[in-house]
């Protein structure tokens, strides 16, 4: 049998459906960009791809009330726009691409533990990490890095997971699923919550009674750079995860953090992202048996979304 | 805004016949530092702090031989003999306002809140702080301060307020704030992820986003 693809995409043409209308920052366009990118990299005949599944019931139930499921489904029946926020954009189709965008980590784990790919990159919308139990936020409607953890969990037995999150915004979502367990991580560099979306992500947030010291929020200020990122990837968040010694990891990438991209005040060149690539995979090899599985989560500038994706993925490819 | 919504509601209190070990015992079990005395009609009579009582209590440098004389002397000292007779309360009716200012004042942790001289609250420099968390919406899921360059033009914060509404970018704060070093600042808490697009708009009205 031939070795499988170096690393293996996960995407899908209908993530193209969800709809959100004008003047909305999470488009579709994004990830026809991300892939169009990718096809003309030099590296691109060696990439793998997958399609995704929707998300079984059951898994969307251990990251969500079944109340949310309810409410996000009824809304979307019946014809409403957008749900609980003018930023939560929604059409007739968001449900179901909503479900396939969970789905792909799914696969992706599969694929991961049957040993048919070898790095796994879940290329997807709509986002998920800012979604919390019972409500959509910021553009996300499942956690599909939270939905992922607990399938790797419950399915296959892989107990420690960690969740290393570059997106320029905090998580709030991935740190309200496991801020009171010991059995997750959430590792998590942003832009500072005093000036930044959503508003959390201090640093003495570091987790409640079982799961205290699960959190690490590692936040920067407006204009650091790559020196600041690195430096932190390097230095905490290896430490970090050598003391606590994962059986897998899941990162959730985004690329906001872009000094071209005005969501966040965070000066990331392009090439930077090739470093973060290599050094993910490197602390998945080191720590983790090379068990890795990238998420995307925002990324708005379209300018320089594609190229940013594409250096992170020859870092990914660096081994 | 008032502090009868932040306060704690019909705190745990003291009789002024109370020996000081069961006071101790009172403050320690609750995890409070602040016991309002009060008579047998809940009328206040004076405060007793964990100060007072670590005060009150021999050091533990004393010899075993003094110290469980002052232990004896301890257990038959009754609150009103250490309590803090002259002390200041807020009423259900003071703000905020009125309590920093007075919690700052008088350097303590916190104030009893009277009602015609009725124990009715304890207000403490923690509540203090949550009561602002919450006017600042500090920690608030969802939301974004954003600092404008305040220049002085006539006219700016309805300009702004106008840009947000007509283009439905909800926010729940706005404050101005005077800052002679820096340059003047307006803050804006914006409940929306939408932040490229406002910074944008507001741009192109000509109105500058800073730090």
């Amino acid at each position: 049998m031939p070795l499988p693809p170096k690393l293996t995409l996960i995407s899908d043409s209908r993530f193209l459906d969800h709809d959100t209308g004008i003047d909305h920052p999470e488009l579709p366009a994004r990830l026809q960009l991300i892939l169009n990118n990718l096809e003309q990299s030099e590296y691109y005949s060696s990439l793998g791809f997958h399609g995704t599944r929707p998300a079984e019931r059951k898994w969307l139930i251990a990251a969500h009330d079944e109340g949310w499921l309810f409410r996000f489904e009824e809304a979307v029946l019946s014809g409403k726009t957008s749900v609980d926020h003018s930023d939560n954009q929604i059409c007739y189709e968001s449900y179901d691409v909503a479900t396939l965008s969970a789905g792909a980590g799914l696969t992706g784990v599969d694929l991961l533990e049957q040993g048919t790919a070898r790095q796994v990159f879940c290329l997807v919308r709509p986002p998920g990490h800012h979604a919390e139990r019972n409500r959509p936020f910021g553009f996300c409607f499942f956690n599909n890095c939270v939905v992922a953890a607990r399938y790797w969990q419950q399915q296959y037995g892989r107990q420690r997971i960690l969740v290393f999150d570059f997106d320029a915004h905090h998580g709030n979502g991935i740190q309200s699923a496991f801020e009171r367990e010991a059995d997750t991580l959430y590792i998590s560099i942003h832009e500072h919550p005093s000036f930044s979306y959503p508003g959390t992500g201090y640093k003495d947030e570091t987790g409640f009674e079982e799961g205290r010291g699960s959190i690490l929020n590692l936040p920067l200020s407006p204009g650091a750079g790559d020196e600041q990122l690195l430096a932190l990837l390097h230095g905490p968040v290896e430490e970090k995860i050598a003391q606590w010694q994962p059986d897998a990891m899941i990162v959730a990438a985004g690329f906001d953090g872009h000094r071209a991209d005005e969501m966040s005040g965070l000066l990331y060149s392009t090439g930077v992202y090739e470093k973060v690539g290599q050094g993910v995979r490197a602390l998945s090899n080191k720590y983790c048996g090379g068990r890795l599985l990238s998420m995307l989560e925002g990324g708005y500038e379209l300018t320089v979304l594609g190229e940013s994706v594409e250096a992170y993925v020859r870092g990914l490819l660096a081994e | 805004m008032y502090i009868s919504r932040f306060m704690a509601k019909e705190p745990l209190t003291a009789t002024a016949d109370m020996k000081l070990p069961e006071a101790r015992r009172l403050l320690n079990e609750n995890r409070f530092r602040h016991l309002p005395v009060v008579d047998g009609q809940g009328q206040m009579l004076g405060m007793i702090t964990d100060r007072d009582l670590r005060s009150a209590y021999p050091s533990s440098v004393l010899s075993e031989g003094e110290r469980i004389a002052a232990y004896e002397r301890i257990k038959n000292t009754t609150v009103a003999d250490i309590m803090s007779v002259d002390c200041v309360g807020l009423t259900p009716q003071s703000t905020l306002d009125d309590a920093l200012l007075l919690l700052d004042r008088m350097k303590v942790g916190a104030l009893p809140v009277l009602d015609e001289g009725q124990v009715v609250g304890i207000f403490s420099s923690r509540d203090l702080l949550t009561a602002y968390k919450e006017l600042f919406g500090v920690g608030e899921k969802g939301s974004v301060l954003l600092g404008i360059e305040d220049d002085g033009e006539k006219g700016l914060l309805t300009r702004i307020v106008n840009l947000l509404e007509q283009h439905d970018i909800p926010f729940t704060r706005l404050l101005r704030f005077r800052d002679v070093e820096n340059g003047d600042r307006i803050y804006l808490r914006l409940n929306t992820y939408k932040i490229a697009s406002v910074i944008n708009l507001l741009r192109e009205a000509g109105i500058r986003p800073a730090l």
